[in-house]
């Protein structure tokens, strides 16, 4: 219970000092404290030096630990830089945007600890939704015209695929007709012990309905067109919250519902759709990688690539999935650098039109070689963590029974690697018109500091794979029913 | 009398596919709202509590009251013009909702025999959905569009009440769904939009001050 408080109160608390307050200094010291405590919790209870228990609609089990750790982290070092990123000069009419930010970031923990720690469908749904309605004014952030669509679009989109989960979630509870859980609550673990008793088709007609609505979030094609707009117009800081931890939200309720289905007979149907969506993502991700105009977009449809892989490694099964939860906890890391860079770029050049970037790596010395580093990470390139996920997520998928799909994913990813590669090499190394060949200076910043930091702690993780992360992905595979 | 008043929903869902007034669509609202309510009070008569009344009234005031007023108030206060700028023939638009219904009907008595489902209740709603994304597909004013979301959020009400009026917390979790509206609507006032912000360069049509 205090753990519960400390993990949502808090950040709630600040959030109001944050209203009150005008100082932005006072408010990051603040929301960085509170952060920082947050992250403590979350680590305390990941290594299992606290032992929280279950309280009203919340609790914890293998799953939400590791990823309450992963929002907590990627929270942490995005609120790190934001003091610094709120100072920088931005569009004109951006003092309210500035104004709202700290309080809508404390918010934004609150609505997605409460939705990863929620073992309650209505909770998990409410939880949701919170997230959407704080995140969208951060996407307006710099009050711009293209700032303001992003942001209805973003709503708009999401808030009907909220409504289709919503839907799903009535089915899931018309599966239940007849059984004894007919008129009880939807917590997910009764689900999970009388999924057998469960209808089969509306359990199906539910799966499909919050796969679909909850899309809209994770950034799963064809749902995604809302979520790219968005996370390529917001602040970089924000752009790295949204690759990192909303889409990981999302994701979690549609493995709740992949728990529930997986004793069942619809449990090849699920599994079939996360291929599906899984393949056609990175296959969208394929095609834009064809016409990248702009680098910001190209980061934000990568994300979409790697949650395709991360579905592609769900719906597998076996060592895949154990792979894809590894891909999980990377990608939220990898984000957070790639990020970071594509906005102190945009900031020196005024662009996000990839025509009009130029030697980066003599401009931008220190940013050019974290973009191109974060690039080769996100590329799944050795020693970083991207690698030994996918590694694993292609050996499932070789030994499932459907083999030809590697061939296909390896083709649409060797394609992303080429083209994406060839944009960021453009942006890095092409010469400007009459450009003197001279290296700029670039001060070395709290950005840089986090980007780096970031890939440093994640390929330690990659290569070292500490004990406890193999234990607690093991006890989610164990807890699927899912063992290589 | 859930059947009636299911079919009289449905009426109103084919009003407003053929509609091309803004006004039109609020008043629809209003009427969807109304008939909500009912339905929502219909199966506590018997034993009629406050508790049972605080839904259905808070229901009243949002969705009869308080959102239509807010509709027509921005509509006057940007100076909107009525016409709803549909993208699609309000006849292929008939056409398209006729045979969509058509097929949710025959889906919905067909799953009927599997499970204990009113089938009326249930295809309405289901209906209502469909016509609230088609709306927001075809219609161009972002006025509009919010008035698809409220129609698809009636629908989700709706159906709602007919697969688990015995469980009314997850009907009451649905009604979260107004807060969407409401923001909709408050961005579309502080804005100053009156028509469309997704035009081809991209740009906001903003009301002159």
């Amino acid at each position: 219970m205090t753990l519960l408080l400390i993990l949502a109160i808090l950040p709630v608390v600040t959030a109001l000092i944050c209203l009150i307050l005008k100082s932005w200094k006072v408010q990051y010291a603040l929301t960085l404290s509170s952060s920082l405590i947050h992250l403590a919790v979350s680590f305390g209870i990941f290594i299992g030096y606290f032992t929280p228990g279950t309280t009203f609609m919340f609790g914890f089990d293998a799953l939400s630990k590791l990823f309450l750790l992963v929002l907590s982290n990627t929270y942490f070092w995005i609120v790190l830089v934001s003091y610094s990123y709120i100072k920088l000069p931005v569009e004109s009419d951006s003092t309210s945007g500035k104004k709202y930010y700290f309080m809508l970031m404390n918010f934004y923990l609150v609505a997605n600890t409460a939705a990863v720690l929620s073992n309650h469908f209505g909770m998990y749904w409410v939880a949701v939704e919170m997230t959407t309605l704080s995140v969208a004014p951060l996407v307006y952030y710099s009050r711009s015209e293209e700032s303001l669509v992003a942001m209805w679009k973003y709503l708009f989109i999401v808030s009907v695929g909220i409504a289709f989960a919503f839907i799903g979630i009535l089915f899931l509870a018309l599966s239940a007709k007849g059984t004894i859980l007919d008129g009880e609550q939807l917590y997910f673990a009764e689900y999970m012990k009388n999924a057998a008793t469960l209808s089969p088709i509306w359990l199906k007609a539910s799966f499909i309905f919050i796969f679909v609505g909850l899309s809209t979030k994770i950034g799963i094609a064809p749902m995604h067109s809302g979520d790219i707009d968005a996370t390529s117009s917001a602040p970089s800081p924000i752009a790295a919250l949204f690759s990192g931890t909303l889409r990981i939200t999302a994701l979690l309720g549609v493995l709740r519902m992949f728990q529930i289905i997986r004793p069942t007979g619809s449990f090849e149907f699920a599994k079939g759709l996360l291929i599906i969506g899984g393949l056609f993502s990175i296959f969208v991700a394929f095609i834009y990688m064809f016409r990248v105009t702009d680098y910001k977009k190209m980061v934000a449809y990568s994300s979409v690539e790697h949650l395709g892989i991360i579905a592609l490694g769900i719906g597998t099964g076996g060592i895949a999935f154990i792979g894809a939860l590894y891909h999980i906890v990377f990608n939220s890391m990898t984000k957070v650098g790639l990020f970071l860079c594509a906005g102190k770029i945009h900031l020196k050049y005024n662009s996000r039109n990839v025509s009009d970037i130029f030697s980066v790596l003599n401009r931008l010395p220190w940013t050019g070689w974290i973009f191109f580093i974060s690039f080769f990470a996100v590329s799944g390139i050795p020693p970083f963590g991207f690698f030994f996920s996918e590694i694993r997520i292609f050996e499932g998928v070789f030994f499932s029974d459907r083999p030809y799909l590697l061939i296909i994913a390896m083709i649409f990813l060797l394609f992303i690697f080429i083209n994406m590669g060839h944009t960021v090499f453009k942006m890095l190394y092409k010469r400007g018109k009459n450009e003197k060949v001279s290296i700029e200076s670039e001060k070395f910043d709290i950005f840089h500091f986090a980007s780096i930091s970031i890939l440093i702690v994640m390929v330690l993780i990659a290569v070292f794979n500490p004990a406890v992360l193999a234990d607690n992905i093991t006890s989610i595979a164990n807890d699927f029913g899912i063992l290589p | 009398m859930q059947n009636v008043l299911s079919i009289l929903f449905c009426l109103s869902l084919f009003y407003i596919t053929v509609t091309s007034n803004v006004r039109a669509y609020i008043s629809v609202l209003r009427f969807q709202g109304i008939l909500l309510v009912i339905l929502m009070i219909l199966p506590f008569i018997p034993d009629l509590s406050i508790f049972a009344l605080i839904l259905p009234l808070t229901m009243l005031i949002v969705k009869v009251i308080l959102v239509p007023q807010y509709m027509t108030k921005i509509m006057n206060d940007l100076n909107m013009k009525r016409d709803i700028e549909s993208t699609i023939q309000q006849f292929n638009f008939l056409l398209l909702v006729c045979f969509s219904m058509a097929i949710i009907f025959l889906v919905s008595n067909y799953l009927s025999k599997s499970t204990d489902i009113a089938v009326i209740p249930f295809a309405t709603g289901f209906s209502a959905v469909t016509v609230g994304i088609y709306i927001i597909i075809f219609r161009k004013k972002l006025l509009v569009h919010v008035a698809g979301f409220l129609v698809l959020e009636n629908g989700i009400f709706l159906f709602g009440l007919a697969v688990a009026s015995e469980f009314p917390v997850i009907i009451e979790l649905g009604s979260l769904l107004d807060i969407f509206a409401v923001v909709f609507l408050m961005g579309i006032a502080i804005n100053k939009i009156s028509s469309t912000i997704f035009t081809n360069d991209r740009r906001i049509q903003r009301r002159d001050p």
